[in-house]
């Protein structure tokens, strides 16, 4: 993929380039907000990643801009402010996810990835599937191997995140913001407590694991 | 100039006592004078009066005896000592009888009337009264060129009047005086109580926040001004208070932990036999438990400052508590505690939902980490009668000492047997702090009984009926 990081600050910067580098992506790298603005209108990217505080243009304009001009872009914004408000002022100017300082940097690339998914026009489906899993958006309901799983509301929303984002990483917080809506950190390990109960159910019975847990990260649904 | 004076004149007080005092005089001096003139009009229309009656006995004379008659009678007035002073002026000007020795050449007023100083003469008074006397009354023709002049003497109600202009100034000066004096009392009384509020001021400013200012207790303004600063003070005594303490706990509670990881990096770099890669997943994992805590007081100083950016929106309660009950029975569960949840329809409130869900969350943390496997954790929601809306935790985990409740609100406080356990110590001060920002209270109190651990904990939150 070909990612724009729009980032002051140099350290920050470089973190992040080598980190996605290593991850066998193409990184560019704007200091200020004129400079993102004309690479980002001189060249097409996959995936925008934008600090919000900027020298010359902050980053929300800088995506409001490029949204007025119908760059549609996926863009991440990076921000110290973490209050609720603050999100929705990024989401409303076009960002398609936030994601606070500090970070971890898997965090961001998984969230990286995520985004990048998300512009696949395939995403939008009826029948999700992995391996031998099945998921039936409509009839709400999940087959592996010919044999049907009963799931609880919020297991299925899990898995259903889970199956969008296969043979992604998925951090413990995309799940609490994406499937629970929540923008804390619990102090106990809800969500892993979840992922076991989810594993109980889809690779328990089965003999081949299809839900990993990647340490240091989070987990990962792959066949 | 100013700089110069008392410093109790350089007061508002006192200019404020001084200007009414001022207006005092003033209006006191208008309304003295209107009753001057008023009286002083009443008196003279009285002798001009007299001073006409005693004209037209004389002219009626004059119709029936002629001169000789007016004069006769003028003589035998003069004699008789009457009140009235005659003239009688022959028409050359030569005075022909009467008490009085002549007029003086004065222009009478447009109603004839004359105003002069005389000397009574000798006959019918004491020697000893020389000074001249005010005489008025008015010449009046008679047949045949004679005039006659009738006044009165009317020094006595000219002395009166004079006194009475006297008494007229003297009374605006007095209170004028008063005024000052009034003036200076009030101000002085005023300063020294200022003073005091002043020197409380100077006080805190160079340090000492204990100090607080008098009360009078009277309520008046003053009182209560002092009763604003004191409480101002107790607020600022508060926060230096738990910026120190934040300060000291910062120390103890964050740098054993950065010391600790300090220490495991080190020794990965030095020893090439430690597993490098299990040293660095621990560090990152102490780094981030540092991020946690760092972020959690980021979160409460936030939420003290108070600027609610945005109004609180109408949420629902009940999904909030139902969302989160979904969220800990498996946690529970996995920990050996059974979890119930009790919760009621239609309740509703004002808030942010994320951050009413991380409060109820953290109750629900501490719950699970508290409780001992074997036991029970209930999340609750209740309508109260009055509209408030109550979350309720409640666990049977060893509970919180009555003693050490208000404690282990505060920041960073963890009572001492729990010190072993992972967290903050941040968590119930989120907690508190994100219930102020509702305007809601935490409450906490004893748990459903004394069961094997303890009394067990009742964490409450009360939200306020929405607006």
């Amino acid at each position: 993929m070909r990612i724009l990081i729009i980032e002051d600050d140099r350290e920050a910067a470089g973190y992040i380039r080598k980190g996605l580098r290593e991850s066998g992506h193409v990184v560019d790298h704007a200091a200020d907000g004129e400079e993102a603005l004309e690479m980002a209108r001189a060249s097409e990217y996959d995936i925008l990643v934008v600090d919000r505080m900027l020298p010359k243009l902050d980053g929300l304009t800088v995506i409001e801009t490029l949204r007025t001009e119908n760059d549609r872009t996926p863009a991440l914004i990076l921000s110290a402010l973490g209050e609720v408000d603050h999100r929705v002022e990024g989401l409303k100017a076009g960002g398609d996810d936030y994601l606070v300082k500090p970070y971890a940097f898997a965090e961001l690339l998984a969230r990286v990835e995520a985004l990048a998914r998300r512009r696949d026009p395939e995403t939008v489906k009826t029948k999700l599937v992995v391996g031998d899993m099945e998921m039936d958006l409509l009839a709400r309901t999940v087959v592996r191997g010919g044999e049907e799983i009963i799931l609880q509301p919020r297991e299925f929303r899990l898995l259903e995140f889970l199956m969008k984002h296969a043979g992604q990483v998925v951090t413990r917080t995309m799940l609490l913001e994406k499937v629970w809506d929540y923008h804390f950190d619990p102090q106990t390990n809800v969500i892993d407590v979840h992922i076991s109960r989810l594993r109980s159910k889809i690779d328990k019975p089965f003999d081949q694991p299809i839900l990993h847990t990647v340490r240091g990260a989070g987990y990962r649904l792959q066949a | 100039m100013a700089r110069r004076l008392p410093a109790f004149l350089n007061t508002t007080a006192f200019r404020v006592t001084l200007l009414s005092a001022a207006l005092l005089a003033l209006s006191s001096l208008v309304i003295l004078t209107f009753v001057y003139f008023a009286s002083v009009g009443a008196s003279l229309r009285r002798t001009d009066a007299t001073v006409e009656e005693e004209i037209a006995v004389i002219e009626n004379r004059v119709r029936n005896g002629g001169i000789d008659a007016v004069n006769r009678y003028i003589l035998q007035r003069s004699v008789g000592g009457s009140d009235f002073l005659y003239l009688l002026v022959h028409p050359t000007g030569r005075r022909v009888s009467g008490n009085l020795s002549g007029l003086p050449e004065q222009e009478a007023d447009e109603e004839g009337r004359l105003e002069f100083s005389y000397r009574r003469p000798p006959a019918g008074e004491e020697e000893s009264e020389k000074d001249e006397r005010l005489a008025r009354g008015r010449l009046a023709p008679l047949p045949g060129g004679y005039a006659v002049f009738v006044g009165l003497d009317v020094e006595d109600e000219d002395r009166l009047v004079g006194g009475l202009l006297r008494a007229v100034l003297a009374a605006s000066a007095l209170a004028l005086a008063l005024g000052i004096a009034s003036g200076i009392f009030i101000s002085r009384r005023f300063a020294r109580r200022l003073d005091a509020i002043n020197s409380v001021a100077r006080h805190v400013r160079a340090g000492d926040l204990r100090q607080r200012t008098p009360r009078t207790m009277t309520g008046d303004e003053l009182d209560e001004l002092s009763a604003n600063f004191n409480a101002m003070l107790d607020r600022i005594e508060e926060l230096m208070h738990r910026m120190k303490n934040v300060g000291d706990s910062i120390a103890h509670d964050l740098r054993s932990p950065l010391t600790r990881m300090r220490n495991r990096l080190d020794e990965a770099l030095r020893d090439e036999g430690t597993d490098r890669e299990a040293t660095v997943a621990q560090a990152i994992s102490d780094a981030d438990e540092l991020l946690r805590v760092f972020n959690a007081i980021l979160s409460i100083s936030r939420l003290e400052s108070g600027d609610r950016r945005q109004k609180l929106e109408a949420i629902d309660p009940q999904a909030i508590a139902e969302d989160l009950a979904e969220l800990y029975d498996p946690v529970c569960e996995d920990a050996g505690i059974s979890f119930s949840s009790e919760i009621a329809e239609g309740c509703h409130i004002e808030g942010e939902r994320d951050l009413v869900s991380q409060a109820i969350a953290n109750l629900l943390d501490n719950a699970v980490k508290y409780t001992p496997a074997g036991g029970a954790i209930a999340l609750r929601l209740r309508c109260r009668a009055n509209g408030e809306v109550e979350f309720s935790v409640t666990d049977t985990g060893p509970g919180i000492p009555g003693a050490d409740r208000i404690r282990v609100i505060q920041r960073f406080v963890r009572l001492d047997n729990s010190r072993s356990k992972p967290g903050s110590g941040l968590g119930l001060s989120l907690v508190k702090a994100i219930a102020e920002y509702h305007g809601a209270r935490l409450e906490l109190d004893d748990g459903p009984g004394t069961g094997p651990h303890g009394p067990g904990l009742r964490a409450a939150l009360v939200f306020p009926a929405p607006n």
